[in-house]
């Protein structure tokens, strides 16, 4: 226990032993850290990450259908029913953007998101899309849209029976990008669309979450979405989320580090020749800010 | 507690202007940052055009007050080059 607190002590308050400066923010210490984020950079891109997850995202279809469906309920709305065909609408739209490289609802060549919908065979009575890209998170990407007047009644919109997602990733305007299309719709006929199941959706390595299209053997028993999310859980997931946890951690650590070290400094009225800690302090805390933006992608 | 706001108080008077210039300049990156939220690249260019000017606001600001030193330049360095490669992980380029 004692060791314990004299290596806490050594790291974060300045001592004779340290020579009057923590030694997590020694110049030493500071190649060590440079030295890993490197090293990780280097690691991800070696067991090559980016093209498993695009931009390293946590985002699934089970998850965001799960989350669509929560704030439905939440406002005693009815469950909306996965649609196969509209998530092959949305896969069609999604890969139509990446094509001929464009983010909007519409395509340069005025091709409607309606077309994609009535091309996969939904006849439609009513029918929504909304769009988001470069998300960490399932949650940020619904919770944008919830905080958007437009999407949020495409979301809590009572008429709207069926939902359907694609997430892909592609090149967009020459960088990666992970596109999330979530399309709305009411058949015009219930016997054309009928209901349908939320399928089995299991990440692999180069695949991305795109409806299945062809496949029965997909379909699962189980009609709860929480269920499927526990089965849709990877470890490209975790990887992701950890990567966003080593940051914030990371980086919330050099906060406390500086702010004890400047307590200290001026508690013992130590002069020492150094860079500013307030002004790191300052600096990393709009870096943190600015990872909490980055976190969340752009919707339309 | 008292000695550590007393210390605050003095360190951002004496230095007025150029916490001033750090604080406005981080404020217009998130600012820029929120703007281009989902671009990566631009996010990434952002990130990198922060990162160069706290090292250089850091040279200027210990070169103005006679306090320059190699070592403390190498620490500007250290932690803008330290915040750039975590965040790159994020924004994969």
């Amino acid at each position: 226990m004692k060791k314990l607190k004299n290596f806490f002590y050594h790291l974060f308050i300045p001592n004779e032993k340290n020579n009057y400066k923590a030694k997590s923010l020694q110049t030493d210490f500071l190649f060590i850290y440079l030295f890993i984020a490197i090293l990780l950079n280097f690691t991800f891109k070696k067991i090559n990450l980016v093209n498993v997850l695009g931009f390293a995202t946590d985002i699934t279809i089970n998850k965001l259908y799960q989350l669509t469906n929560l704030e439905r309920e939440k406002r005693g709305l009815p469950d909306l029913s996965y649609s196969e065909k509209l998530s092959q609408a949305a896969y069609q739209k999604a890969q139509d953007m990446f094509t001929k490289n464009y983010w909007a609802h519409y395509a340069p060549d005025g091709k409607t998101p309606w077309d994609f919908i009535l091309s996969s065979g939904y006849t439609y009575e009513y029918a929504g899309e909304n769009l988001a890209k470069n998300f960490l998170f399932s949650d940020g990407v619904v919770s944008a849209w919830m905080n958007s007047p437009t999407h949020r009644d495409n979301i809590l919109k009572k008429e709207y029976t069926d939902v359907g997602f694609a997430i892909v990733n592609g090149v967009l305007n020459g960088e990666e990008t992970t596109l999330v299309v979530q399309m709305f719709g009411k058949p015009l006929y219930k016997n054309i669309a009928k209901e349908e199941k939320p399928p089995e959706i299991i990440k692999t390595k180069n695949e991305v979450n795109t409806p299945n299209l062809n496949s029965e053997k997909t379909y699962v028993n189980n009609q709860k979405p929480a269920v499927l999310s526990k089965n849709t859980k990877n470890i490209f997931s975790d990887i992701s989320k950890f990567i966003f946890s080593i940051n914030f951690v990371f980086l919330s650590f050099l906060l406390v580090a500086l702010f004890f070290d400047f307590y200290f400094a001026e508690k013992f009225n130590l002069l020492r020749i150094e860079g500013k800690n307030l002004a790191h302090f300052i600096f990393i805390f709009f870096v943190l800010l600015s990872l909490l933006i980055i976190s969340k992608g752009a919707i339309i | 507690m008292k000695h550590l706001v007393f210390a605050l108080k003095k360190e951002l008077k004496n230095n007025f202007l150029d916490y001033l210039i750090l604080i406005t300049f981080g404020v217009f990156f998130l600012i820029l940052t929120n703007l281009f939220k989902g671009e990566r690249f631009m996010e990434f260019i952002l990130l990198l055009t922060f990162v160069g000017f706290y090292i250089l606001w850091g040279t200027y600001h210990h070169l103005t007050k006679n306090s320059f030193r190699l070592k403390i330049v190498v620490e500007y360095i250290l932690i803008g080059f330290l915040v750039l490669f975590l965040l790159k992980i994020i924004l994969i380029i």
